[in-house]
């Protein structure tokens, strides 16, 4: 039955998650379309897109909440709809709209879930409390919104999950938190955990991401390791053409895309390299000219917004 | 079962079960001394009149004739509608938690995380649900015997008939309790889902009653669930109830594994 239900779980390359042809109907609304992932063992994995896109999904469909209605997902070479007990077990999640049982403190919180795990988990718990600095004796009804999202960040990793799925983990956290959650995260994945990090903050995922797969409208995008993503995101660019006739030319070459022009001003994106840019400005009457190092969060709203990346 | 989940839904449901077992204790406490004290001076004028015999009628669910006692009247506590609600209350208040009451609330994310499969959830939650059940209606039990303490020995109700009765009301909780779970895993919404429990059993009242006084109604009176629940009858016989009793828990039985293969079947989503 177990080798039945077992998906194939690539070894060379060991992936943790493998999505394929994932889709998942709500009525005659699509949430997600014939997805295909994989997310190798050790990486942080940033999982972008715009609200709507099918992120949350994608997770709920991995973790067994959603059955699929058509394909196949599995976390550690298993089903994740019919053996999503076994894989949850190894698996730490935090949801973006995070809401726990507001009679709860977190010791008591903590006590269920070691109860739930088979497992004595206070003593990891005080530790991950005092990291993230969180006072466990607090009723969860009497905890502040960021208070909340830490408390649901240590019943997470409070287990040392080989997988953890993180859904927007730092929309009410302080920056402080925050960073603290960011070498939490680099030093699990240096100890070859993986996760899985759904999030809006852009700076975030090119902070912390290994790779970034993009969403939208229910279909993938783009999966691509930060590095080669960080090699094709376009420079801003910024001209600044002298005032007189026929200094600013009729229209920017291929390799510039005007993004917006005020006066005798251009802003774009430069997808080429900037040696062509240099070469082309040369015999050019430009007053001054200004280009910044490449912005992944250009390309993630070209990517957004569905334009020709 | 899962021991996280056990301990989880004990704390949220022991303080209601408290409640509603004093509740229920009270009530009966108040009956068993009420009825028998106060039945020459004011009851037993009172059941002559036709009006009142009738409502004890549609009570019990059977013509009293002359038979009619403080003993017996002592069977309507256990058919009135208060002590009725005490005990439909606490149960659709705690089957309906999981899973409308937890999707409601936006917690099932955190709960279905753990490594626990949805039939084990479901089976924890019933075992506490049915460990709350025998506190709630002990709890009556006693009640109704401290009550009949201080009347004299021949009003009391015999316990061993008590204890047929209470079994026969368990019998009614099973009953209930599966309906109550069934709607909650079909529902997101816990107050809708309390709503429809609430308005199935009023309707399975209504029709019990009605049964004493219209045909039709009696025809179809097998419908109801308090059908199977006759105290009064089983003053009159002495015996178990035992085909009532089945009836209600196979009832109780086919709606909570329904309930249960919904469960573990339907897509949870809180948000």
């Amino acid at each position: 039955m177990a080798l039945q239900l077992a998906c194939f779980y690539d070894v060379r390359r060991m992936s943790l998650i493998t999505i394929e042809q994932l889709t998942k109907r709500y009525g005659s609304r699509l949430g997600i379309d014939r997805l295909n992932l994989s997310v190798p063992e050790g990486t942080v994995y940033g999982f972008l897109g715009p609200n709507g896109s099918g992120k949350t999904t994608t997770i709920r469909l991995l973790l067994g909440f959603l059955r699929p209605s058509a394909g196949r997902a599995c976390v550690f070479g298993h089903d994740c709809w019919s053996a999503s007990r076994l894989i949850k077990s190894e698996i730490g999640y935090v949801p973006g709209d995070l809401r726990l049982h507001t009679w709860m403190t977190g010791r008591v919180a903590l006590q269920i879930v070691g109860q739930a795990r088979g497992r004595d988990l206070a003593g990891k718990g005080a530790e991950l409390a005092d990291y993230f600095g969180l006072e466990m004796t607090v009723k969860v009804i009497r905890m502040s919104r960021g208070m909340r999202q830490k408390l649901g960040l240590i019943l997470a990793l409070v287990h040392e999950p080989k997988l953890l799925i993180l859904d927007e983990p730092t929309t009410s956290l302080d920056p402080l938190t925050q960073d603290r959650l960011y070498d939490h995260i680099r030093l699990m994945a240096r100890n070859g955990h993986t996760v899985f990090f759904s999030s809006h903050v852009l700076s975030e995922v090119e902070d912390l991401c290994d790779r970034v797969a993009i969403l939208r409208e229910g279909r993938l995008v783009t999966d691509e390791t930060i590095d080669h993503l960080r090699d094709r995101a376009p420079r801003a660019v910024t001209i600044r053409w002298k005032s007189g006739e026929n200094a600013e030319p009729a229209t920017p070459p291929g390799m510039l895309a005007l993004r917006r022009k005020i006066g005798r001003v251009w802003e774009c994106d430069l997808t080429g390299e900037v040696t062509e840019l240099v070469a082309w400005l040369a015999g050019r009457s430009i007053e001054d000219v200004e280009i910044s190092r490449p912005n992944l969060e250009n390309l993630f709203r070209q990517y957004y917004r569905g334009g020709d990346t | 079962m899962n021991r996280g989940v056990l301990l989880k839904t004990f704390r949220e449901a022991w303080l209601a079960t408290l409640l509603f077992g004093l509740g229920f204790f009270v009530f009966e406490a108040l009956l068993a001394f009420v009825f028998p004290t106060f039945f020459d001076e004011m009851a037993a004028p009172m059941l002559n009149l036709p009006f009142f015999r009738n409502i004890i009628r549609a009570l019990l669910g059977a013509e009293v004739g002359d038979s009619l006692g403080p003993q017996v009247l002592g069977s309507l506590a256990w058919v009135h509608p208060i002590a009725l609600i005490i005990v439909a209350g606490h149960e659709i208040v705690f089957c309906t938690r999981v899973p409308a009451g937890e999707v409601d609330r936006g917690t099932m994310d955190v709960l279905l995380a753990l490594p626990v499969s949805r039939w084990q959830m479901y089976i924890s939650e019933t075992a506490v649900w049915l460990g709350t059940g025998v506190v709630v209606l002990i709890m009556g039990l006693v009640g109704c015997l401290l009550g009949g303490l201080s009347v004299a020995p021949e009003s009391r109700t015999e316990l061993s008939l008590l204890v047929r009765i209470v079994a026969n009301l368990f019998c009614l909780y099973l009953a209930v309790g599966g309906l109550a779970f069934l709607v909650s895993t079909l529902s997101e919404r816990r107050g809708r889902a309390i709503a429809v429990v609430f308005a199935l059993v009023l309707s399975s009242y209504f029709l019990n009653v009605l049964a004493q006084y219209w045909d039709f109604a009696e025809k179809i009176a097998f419908l109801s669930v308090l059908h199977y629940h006759r105290p009064f009858a089983i003053m009159q016989s002495s015996a178990w109830p035992v085909t009532d009793m089945l009836v209600l828990t196979g009832c109780g039985a086919v709606l909570w594994t329904a309930g249960g293969i919904v469960f573990a079947r339907r897509d949870i989503c809180t948000s």
